[in-house]
C-alpha cells in the first residue's frame, strides 16, 4: 500500500492542520509541495482534483479527498482507537456540537485575523489591514467568553478528553496570538483562565510542536 | 418525552434543523424563543446555549446546540424513512466524501451567502443601513465558488455523490434567501447548479417548514 500523500504547502495554514492530525494519529505521510507561487493550484489539471483551486488535498492509495476537516475526520475514523472522534451516540453528538462551534464561532474571526497576522509574521508580500485584524480580534474576544463558560465545566470542548474539535483550532488559534505576547494574548488572558489552560495544552502537544518550522514528510514516529 | 426544538420560526438555522426532523419524520414540539426581546441572551438561555444563539434542542433532557450538529444527531439516532438512503453515509469512504461536501458548504458557500443575505435581507428587516460593498464582494466571491459547484454537479447528482445528504440540505436556508437579497446566482450560474438547487427546493421536508418552523406531532 502506498504511503499517504499530502499535497499542500510546507508553511501553508491548512496543510499544517492536516499534518498535526496525521501526527496525532501516527500516520506516515509524504508532503508533496504544490507550486502555489506559480499558480499550480489553479491549473486545469489541479482543478479536476480540487475544483475550488485550494490546498491541501490527500491521495490515500488512490482515494482523493480535500477540505482539511474532512481529511482529518477521514483519518481519525480509520484509527478510532485514538478516540479523536467519540463513537458513543451522545458523546459523538457533543463532539459534533464542539466541531460546529469551531466552524461557526471561532474560525470566521480567527482565520481572518490569524491569516493576516501570520502573513505579517512570515514577512509575505501580501497586503494586510489593521482594521480587519482589530475588528476580528474583537469578535473573537467575545466568542472566547463563551468558551470560558464551557471550559470552566469540562477540560475540553466536547468533554473530558481531547477530540478533533479542539485540534481544529490549530493553527489559527496560534496565529491570533501574534497580536499579543506570550503572557497576554487573546488565547491567554488572565480574565479567561480556562481558555488559557486549554490553549496551553493544545500547543504543548507533540503533534503541534513537530511542524513549528513547517510541514515535512514523516515516515516514522 | 417528545423532542423540543427551541428557536425562531423563520430563523435560517432553526429551519435547517426543522427540515431534517421532517425528513426523518421525527415528532417534535417547536418552542418559540422571543429573539426580538432578547430572550436568547438571558442568563437562563445562556445556560443551555452559551453563545446566545438559536436554535437548540432538548431531547428528553439531552441538550444540543449548533444546527448542523443537531441535524447530524438526528440522522445518527433515527433510521432513514423506508425507501430512502440515510442522509449521512456510514461506509468510511462514503462518509469521507460526505464530510468533504459538508465542509464545502461551510467553507465555500456560507461565508459568502450569509453576508449577502444579512446586508440585503436581515438588515432591511430591522431598518438598519446596508453595506452595498459587502454585498457586492460577497456575491462576486460566491459566483466564483459556484464554478466549483458547477464542476462537481456535472459529474454527480449531489455534492457527496449520487444520493442526497445533509451537505446538500444544509444549503437551503441561505440559498433560498439569495433571490430576496437580489441575486439570482442559484438559477443562473450554470445548468448543473440550477438543476441541483431546484431539486432541493422541491423537497417536501423543506416546503413543510420554509415559511416557519412549527410543531409536528405526526407524519
Amino acid at each position: 500500500m502506498a504511503i499517504l500523500k499530502l499535497h499542500g504547502g510546507k508553511q501553508a495554514t491548512c496543510t499544517r492542520r492536516v499534518a498535526t492530525v496525521l501526527h496525532e494519529l501516527q500516520v506516515p505521510f509524504e508532503l508533496i509541495e504544490v507550486d502555489v507561487a506559480n499558480g499550480a493550484h489553479k491549473s486545469p489539471e489541479y482543478l479536476k482534483i480540487q475544483p475550488f483551486g485550494q490546498i491541501p488535498y490527500i491521495d490515500d492509495d488512490g482515494f482523493l479527498l480535500y477540505e482539511t476537516r474532512a481529511i482529518c475526520r477521514y483519518i481519525a475514523a480509520k484509527y478510532p482507537e485514538y478516540g479523536l472522534i467519540p463513537t458513543e451516540p451522545k458523546a459523538n453528538a457533543l463532539f459534533e456540537q464542539a466541531a460546529s462551534v469551531e466552524l461557526t464561532n471561532f474560525d470566521p474571526s480567527a482565520s481572518k485575523a490569524g491569516l493576516q497576522l501570520w502573513i505579517r509574521k512570515m514577512g509575505y508580500p501580501f497586503p494586510t489591514d489593521d482594521k480587519i485584524i482589530a475588528d476580528n480580534l474583537e469578535t473573537l474576544e467575545k466568542k472566547l467568553d463563551a468558551y470560558e463558560a464551557i471550559l470552566s465545566k469540562q477540560r475540553y470542548l466536547a468533554g473530558e478528553t481531547i477530540t478533533l474539535a479542539d485540534i481544529f483550532h490549530l493553527p489559527y488559534g496560534v496565529f491570533v496570538t501574534y497580536a499579543g505576547s506570550e503572557s497576554d494574548s487573546v488565547m491567554n488572558r488572565a480574565s479567561r483562565p480556562n481558555v488559557a489552560r486549554w490553549y496551553k495544552q493544545l500547543i504543548s502537544r507533540p503533534s503541534w510542536l513537530a511542524y513549528l518550522d513547517g510541514v515535512t514528510t514523516t515516515t516514522a514516529y | 418525552m417528545v423532542l423540543k426544538l427551541y428557536g425562531m420560526p423563520v430563523s435560517t438555522c432553526t429551519r435547517r434543523v426543522a427540515t431534517v426532523l421532517v425528513e426523518y419524520k421525527v415528532p417534535f414540539e417547536f418552542v418559540s424563543i422571543d429573539v426580538a426581546k432578547g430572550e436568547h441572551k438571558s442568563a437562563a438561555y445562556l445556560q443551555n446555549q452559551p453563545f446566545g444563539q438559536v436554535p437548540y434542542i432538548d431531547d428528553d433532557g439531552f441538550i444540543l446546540f449548533e444546527s448542523r450538529a443537531i441535524c447530524r444527531y438526528i440522522v445518527d439516532k433515527y433510521p432513514a424513512p423506508a425507501g430512502t438512503t440515510p442522509l449521512v453515509p456510514s461506509d468510511i469512504k462514503g462518509k469521507a466524501l460526505f464530510e468533504q461536501a459538508a465542509s464545502i458548504e461551510y467553507s465555500d458557500f456560507e461565508p459568502y451567502a450569509y453576508p449577502a443575505v444579512r446586508e440585503k435581507v436581515f438588515k432591511a428587516m430591522r431598518n438598519l443601513p446596508t453595506d452595498q460593498a459587502v454585498y457586492d464582494s460577497s456575491i462576486e466571491t460566491l459566483d466564483a465558488k459556484l464554478a466549483g459547484y458547477e464542476a462537481i454537479l456535472g459529474k454527480q447528482k449531489y455534492l457527496a455523490g449520487n444520493e442526497i445528504t445533509l451537505a446538500d440540505l444544509f444549503h437551503l436556508p441561505y440559498a433560498t434567501l439569495l433571490a430576496k437579497a437580489g441575486s439570482d446566482l442559484m438559477t443562473t450560474k450554470g445548468p448543473n447548479v440550477t438543476r441541483w438547487y431546484n431539486e432541493l427546493c422541491e423537497r417536501p421536508s423543506w416546503n413543510a417548514v420554509k415559511d416557519g418552523a412549527k410543531s409536528f406531532s405526526s407524519y
